[in-house]
């Protein structure tokens, strides 16, 4: 549906993104992730019509877009900030788009009233954007992109100005909305969990280059760079150098032992790399409790320096030696605490090995 | 370290006195105004509208009224239009220009205005038009009005949300519906506050219309002040009272339009 | 954020000519008038100043410097330009000490008002010059309310019109407000938290003032100075209602000359010496401030 070839956008000598390549296919919900500043915003604006690349090509339904002005482009926004008219009602906001189609009144009348039943917004069409919720004024918004039957619907951080409970269930109404509708859409958002939620395939952005394309799945779990696996979730990060590699596993040398992880491609024996394991991989094992049956077989021991109680987990500091510092999380039922031995457990299929950069750097 | 409360009155003191300076001769000639003698006296010696039927009888004054409103009618639509183009062109278009083309649109509220009076004048003596005919004292009031306007909306245009017209772009309307069905309605208060505030400057204005009229054609304040420097009755008192009304009329709308906060001290409303 | 560009400035028609875009009409219209009516007058005026005149009012194209001569070395010159540089600055001075704590009030009333607040003092701007110097004449004049009052104290009657007191009380009074709110904006700009923060650290309430609001405000004391300088020393109706035909500045005195005595390139260069004057005053001016502003960014 929508293509990407080789994007590129510089204002004056600032190059906010670099050579995109990107195709989302009909129905996909993407998520364009990333750090502030790392050119997601500025991608959406140039599909939306509103930046023009400084090279490359955009293609919408094999039509080539990239020099339309944006009222011929069929996509939909959704800004931050609703971008609602104020001095219009919600039923105008929302038919706004028809009128511009010189869709007749009374087919417009109609569709409005079907959408803001849909959406949830029924009695509200005489209102003024100023009078409605936020929550309120973001179905707005998405309603006046919605009736339009876009190709593509482009939503730039919808969820940014909600409180953290309304972000949350809006973010499952508008996954909803979603399978409801079915339109392809691409939302930008620096918030993983959102991207997490609702995209069918996560691009991750940083620094104006893209970094890794995928399902969450396995955005979270195999980042491909060391700066993807540091946005995405938290990581300890082990220095390694590869000792053997055998069936998929490898054998990684470190200042606290040999660890065995995931073998992976372009890493052979004598690279460096970094061995990624999520905090919540690690099973903590209080001295002298007994090891069960099937126990993982790394062991690392260490010393609790540090405990944080986040309520469904406890969030631990454990070191374990070389001054290697991990973080692992645990239930709160038999925690353990600050100066206590401990031994970290965990399996090699958690253990993802990340390329240090040819200088030797993180 | 005086108490509270009398530092406070220390304080509040000249704020008072201030007030009062301010308002005496406003109230003073609202006195005079319905005063029935020829001059004030405290206590004043009667309520009469006698001033006003001067006023209204004195075909000079009332020539010399509806003459200025219509210059500061005319004057005012012009400037409107030409300051909103402008504020529109500075805020959006200029680019490397702006700093010179805001410090030139501005400037003639830097300039003595009785300067430029006279500068215009020789210069329209010097291409043989002179005071003939409106076009001088039209052209020097729009100088000096223009920058309000301009002023004003730049204001408003300047806290304007672009993404407003960016959805209104995406849903569909081109660069001039867009600008037609949102940027116009939404800034429409600052354009009219503008229109108000030149409106009312030419009105009142002195150095262009004492040198720039054409004989015969003498705007009010001109008149006024012809009348004062030689007869000394209440009757410019009841002209006064015009003036004041109108004032007030003028703070109450901009104050809704746009908050006084935009308008005369040059910064968004909180 | 780059802006968006709703239509580039210049369009390319079919051939690929450059023509100016529509874009460009905004400004031209306004660029035409303030072209004819502010630049090329003042440029006219410089022109005129350097011809010589002429008895029939017109002038002769002989370039001379007799008219900046024979104004500059006329005493009499001087002391009109003295007089009027004097009462400018004393208005400056004065309207500053009483709009100042005014403004300073202003600044930190609740919005709501003040703006009630700001409508009494921006109604009086509105009025008009005639309007509000007549006032002063019923209240200062011999047979005004004040000397009335005076009388009737039997206290001696002042002289409080047709001479310079009067001119300067009527200056002031305009020009007051203009003061009040070019002070306003910077002193409204100034964090209410940094005197309280003074105050934490042991000031007094004139010590937090004097040595963290007042530098703070000096912008607003800059631009208000120079504002009604300007205005104070191009004020035309006051100095000939309230200071009878005695007190002459500069305004009166270059008016004369071109209406009354048609001559205008003695006329032009007058104007043309008196706004050198204003300007070298408030060069000066201003770069004694930024010498006391120098610790501010």
């Amino acid at each position: 549906m929508l293509a990407l070839h080789g994007i590129s956008k510089r204002f004056h000598d600032v190059t906010a993104v670099s050579d995109l390549t990107l195709q989302i296919s009909e129905g996909e919900q993407i998520a364009l992730l990333g750090p502030s500043g790392c050119g997601k915003t500025t991608t959406l604006r140039m599909i939306a019509g509103f930046e023009r690349p400084t090279a490359g090509r955009i293609e919408l339904a094999t039509r080539d877009i990239t020099g339309l002005p944006p009222e011929r482009r069929e996509c939909g926004m959704v800004f931050q900030n609703y971008a609602l008219f104020p001095h219009l009602t919600v039923d105008e906001n929302i038919s706004f788009g028809l009128q511009m189609r010189h869709v007749p009144s009374s087919e417009r009348r109609t569709r409005v009233r079907a959408i803001l039943e849909r959406i949830g917004l029924k009695g509200l069409d005489r209102r003024y954007p100023r009078q409605l919720s936020g929550g309120q004024q973001q179905r707005a918004a998405l309603a006046r992109a919605l009736i339009m039957n876009p190709k593509v619907l482009l939503l730039d951080e919808p969820l940014a100005n909600l409180d953290a409970k309304l972000r949350e269930e809006m973010r499952f109404y508008i996954r909803s909305l979603q399978r409801e509708f079915r339109t392809t859409s691409i939302y930008v958002t620096h918030d993983q969990a959102e991207a997490l939620v609702l995209a069918d395939r996560i691009v991750v952005m940083i620094g104006g280059v893209l970094q890794q394309v995928g399902e969450p799945h396995e955005i979270y779990e195999r980042p491909t760079t060391i700066e993807v696996a540091d946005f995405i979730g938290l990581s300890n990060l082990v220095p390694a150098e590869v000792a053997g590699v055998a069936q998929g596993l490898a054998d990684y040398r470190t200042a606290v032992g040999t660890l065995s992880g995931l073998a992976r491609d372009g890493l052979g024996v004598g690279s460096q790399a970094w061995l990624s394991i999520r905090p919540e991989h690690f099973r903590i094992v209080r001295e002298g409790v007994a090891e069960s049956l099937g126990s993982k077989p790394n062991h690392l021991h260490g010393t609790v320096t540090d405990t944080a109680f986040l309520g469904n987990l406890m969030d631990y500091r454990i070191e374990v030696g070389s001054g290697l510092r991990l973080r692992a999380q645990g239930s709160p039922g038999d925690a353990a605490a600050i100066g206590e031995r401990v031994k970290l457990t965990f399996a090699p299929q958690d253990a993802w090995p990340l390329p240090k950069t040819p200088n030797g750097h993180d | 370290m005086l108490p509270e409360r009398v530092d406070r009155a220390l304080f509040l003191t000249p704020v008072v006195a201030l007030y009062i300076f301010l308002i005496a001769p406003v109230v003073v000639v609202l006195l005079s105004a319905f005063n029935a003698g020829n001059y004030l006296t405290f206590p004043p010696q009667g309520l009469s509208l006698r001033w006003f039927e001067h006023f209204l009888e004195s075909t000079s004054l009332m020539q010399s009224l509806v003459l200025s409103l219509q210059l500061a009618l005319i004057v005012s639509v012009v400037s409107t239009a030409l300051g909103t183009a402008a504020a529109i062109y500075v805020v959006r278009w200029s680019g490397r220009y702006r700093e010179f083309l805001r410090i030139l649109l501005v400037s003639p509220l830097a300039l003595p205005g009785i300067l430029s009076a006279i500068a215009i004048l020789i210069l329209l003596y010097a291409i043989g038009v002179g005071t003939r005919g409106m076009i001088g004292l039209v052209g020097g009031h729009i100088i000096v009005t223009l920058p309000f306007v301009f002023l004003i909306v730049s204001a408003v245009l300047v806290r304007f949300d672009r993404s407003l017209e960016e959805a209104a772009r995406n849903l569909g309307a081109g660069p001039y519906m867009t600008f037609w069905r949102v940027t116009l309605p939404i800034i429409r208060s600052g354009i009219v506050a503008g229109a108000i505030f030149a409106f009312i400057s030419s009105y009142d204005n002195v150095p262009m219309s004492l040198l720039l009229a054409s004989v015969g054609m003498t705007p009010l304040p001109i008149q006024l002040f012809d009348y004062l420097r030689f007869a000394f009755d209440p009757t410019p008192a009841a002209a006064g009272t015009l003036s004041i009304v109108l004032a007030i009329v003028v703070v109450l709308i901009s104050e809704r339009l746009v908050g006084l906060d935009t308008v005369y001290v040059g910064g968004p409303r909180r | 954020m780059a802006t968006t560009k709703v239509a580039s400035t210049e369009s390319r028609t079919s051939q690929g000519i450059r023509v100016p875009s529509p874009t460009s009409l905004l400004i031209l219209p306004t660029l035409v008038v303030v072209g004819f009516f502010l630049i090329l007058p003042y440029l006219n005026m410089l022109y005129i100043s350097l011809m010589t005149a002429n008895n029939q009012g017109a002038f002769e194209r002989k370039l001379t410097f007799e008219n900046y001569a024979h104004n500059l070395t006329d005493p009499f010159i001087w002391k009109v330009i003295g007089l009027t540089v004097q009462l400018g600055l004393l208005t400056v001075l004065i309207s500053l000490l009483i709009s100042y704590p005014a403004a300073y009030h202003l600044s930190r009333q609740p919005p709501r008002r003040r703006g009630l607040l700001m409508m009494l003092i921006i109604t009086p701007l509105l009025i008009g010059v005639v309007i509000r110097t007549y006032g002063w004449m019923i209240i200062l004049s011999d047979t005004g309310l004040i000397n009335q009052a005076l009388r009737a104290l039997h206290l001696p009657a002042a002289g409080l019109m047709y001479n310079s007191t009067g001119v300067l009380i009527g200056l002031i009074h305009i020009y007051v407000p203009y003061m009040v709110l070019a002070l306003l904006g910077p002193l409204q700009a100034i964090d209410p938290d940094l005197e309280s923060a003074a105050r934490s650290l042991g000031a007094s309430r004139w010590n937090a003032f004097w040595r963290i609001t007042w530098p703070l405000s000096l912008p607003g004391v800059l631009s208000g100075s120079i504002l009604v300088f300007v205005l104070a020393i191009s004020a035309y109706i006051i100095p000939q209602l309230l200071g009878g035909f005695v007190t002459i500045t500069m305004p009166i005195l270059v008016v004369q000359q071109v209406t009354d005595l048609l001559n205008w390139p003695e006329g032009s260069a007058l104007t043309v010496i008196f706004f050198v004057v204003a300007v070298v005053i408030l060069a000066a001016y201003a770069r004694l401030m930024a010498f006391f502003m120098r610790g501010l960014s």
